[in-house]
């Protein structure tokens, strides 16, 4: 069990992913030549043997190149990944907006896809509908809410999706690159409820290449380079050090 | 026990999920709701026209003995076909948001379970003017329905982790279930092969007794095999535990295989 102050703890874990090549192509390969040593599929290290503690209330920015892992770092967390060494524990409930509007579908109305979509991160009905008219209040969909969702643009549906996304109440939030949502206006509003989010004792890990949000709500990044933890410390340091070394 | 905790924690999703099945399929059509009926009246129609001819067919009643079969072979095929793909179907969802993975297979079944009862009001209209009647032997309906839940809820679990990874299943699935169709005592009954040498099929395959226990109660107003239907039951667990800790070992890597 993890201490009570510590909401993520990541020990030791490796993560390897395999790499297909042509499935068909493979059997027919090994129908021929036999099931030979060598015929194993690729195997492939994004995170190597990555140590992490992040306490509870820290929002933490996660930066690097692209392919550097920090996405996959974010998967181990929410457990759609599984690492193939070491552990990643949790404290608490968990919510983790790597896609916004999961399980949205275009057919049924914008009020019946926030139970959809509400749903899908574990909320239950009687939770939902005490949520149901702030989530309707931040999208400002307004009488859109009861037209089916494909008739919304895709600002609009963002919108919904984001509304949903950031009023399941989690003791952990994980973000991956959704912070740019909607028109200049929302846009500010969303980055308003994170920087309010951040400032409560949520726990927030958002990964971001958009450095000048991440040095606005967090106190600690972490600076992932192929797959190692490059520098982890003060937000304003690592980024200038991850800047010298990109340039 | 922590799974069923984990179940009951997300019962709303398992429940939207549901209503996405039967309600959002058929959305876009003039009918709607209406085709997840219509197909497997159509389905009978075909058979009920096409069957006494090529056949001599000398079953009385024919049409309800026809739709005593094909409405809860409707619902195997269903979730055997679409439990197959639940996983690999969803692989935007699987890739990005944590969830009890097994919800997906579970609401495939239900949903057909959802159809399945309504469509029972279809075949007791058509025992009403179909010649049989109805009797009160139709209270032991659910129990049946339980037990076919399961069997399909176990291979649901097996056929849809081994497809998240061998896509060749659900091709393989469509064949087997047309196969297994003409296995089954639904266009004909059982005692035509009685004492032949494929006898030994209605023994092996469980929607064999599935079928014939609705017969019993639709068409022949009996009470269900009760032995058989006990047997089944424990037969029907095992494949559940052994399809679920196989759907739970080979989970863990959805997310990369999908």
């Amino acid at each position: 069990m993890l201490k009570k102050d510590i909401a993520i703890k990541v020990t030791n874990m490796t993560k390897t992913f395999r790499i297909y090549g042509d499935k068909a192509f493979t059997m027919k390969e090994r129908l021929v030549r036999g099931w030979r040593k060598n015929s194993r599929p690729e195997e492939r290290t994004v995170l190597k043997n990555i140590n992490l503690t992040i306490k509870k209330g820290e929002t933490v920015g996660l930066i690097g190149v692209n392919g550097s892992g920090k996405s996959t770092l974010l998967k181990l967390m929410t457990k759609i990944l599984y690492p193939n060494k070491g552990k990643v524990e949790t404290n608490g409930k968990l919510t983790s907006l790597l896609e916004l509007g999961a399980g949205f579908h275009p057919d049924f109305t914008g009020r019946e896809n926030i139970y959809f979509n509400a749903a899908i991160f574990g909320l239950t009905k009687k939770e939902i509908d005490a949520r149901l008219d702030k989530i309707i209040e931040f999208s400002e969909l307004g009488d859109l809410i009861d037209s089916p969702v494909r008739t919304y643009s895709s600002g609009q549906y963002m919108r919904l999706a984001f509304a949903v996304a950031i009023n399941v109440d989690a003791d952990i939030l994980l973000i991956d690159e959704i912070l740019a949502v909607g028109d200049q206006h929302f846009q500010e509003k969303c980055f308003d409820k994170l920087e309010e989010l951040s400032k409560s004792d949520m726990t927030i890990v958002i990964v971001s290449h958009s450095l000048g949000s991440i040095e606005r709500l967090c106190d600690r990044a972490i600076w992932i380079n192929d797959g190692v933890v490059a520098e982890d410390g003060e937000c304003h340091k690592v980024i200038q050090d991850y800047l010298k070394e990109c340039a | 026990m922590k799974v069923f905790k984990e179940l009951y924690q997300y019962r709303e999703f398992l429940y939207t999920n549901v209503k996405k099945d039967i309600r959002g399929k058929y959305k876009a059509s003039f009918l709607g709701v209406l085709w997840s009926f219509i197909n497997p009246l159509l389905q009978v129609v075909v058979y009920a026209i096409v069957f006494p001819y090529i056949m001599r067919v000398q079953t009385p009643n024919y049409l309800v003995f026809l739709i005593c079969g094909i409405i809860p072979w409707t619902w195997f095929t269903s979730s055997l076909m679409n439990g197959t793909t639940s996983i690999t179907n969803n692989a935007n969802l699987i890739k990005k948001v944590y969830f009890p993975r097994e919800i997906l297979p579970i609401s495939v079944v239900t949903s057909g379970m959802v159809n399945f009862f309504i469509s029972c009001i279809i075949i007791l209209i058509f025992a009403l003017f179909g010649g049989t009647g109805i009797s009160w032997h139709i209270v032991f309906v659910p129990i049946v329905a339980i037990i076919q839940y399961l069997v399909q809820l176990g291979f649901a679990f097996i056929l849809s982790a081994i497809n998240v990874y061998v896509k060749d299943v659900e091709y393989m699935v469509n064949f087997l279930l047309n196969l297994i169709f003409y296995a089954t005592p639904i266009l004909y009954t059982a005692d035509m092969f009685a004492g032949s040498k494929f006898a030994w099929i209605f023994k092996i395959n469980p929607m064999a007794y599935i079928v014939d226990s609705y017969r019993r109660i639709f068409y022949a107003h009996l009470m269900p095999n009760f032995k058989q239907l006990g047997v089944l039951f424990i037969c029907s667990i095992i494949l559940l535990v052994i399809g679920y800790s196989i759907f739970k070992k080979l989970e863990r890597r959805f997310a990369e295989e999908v």
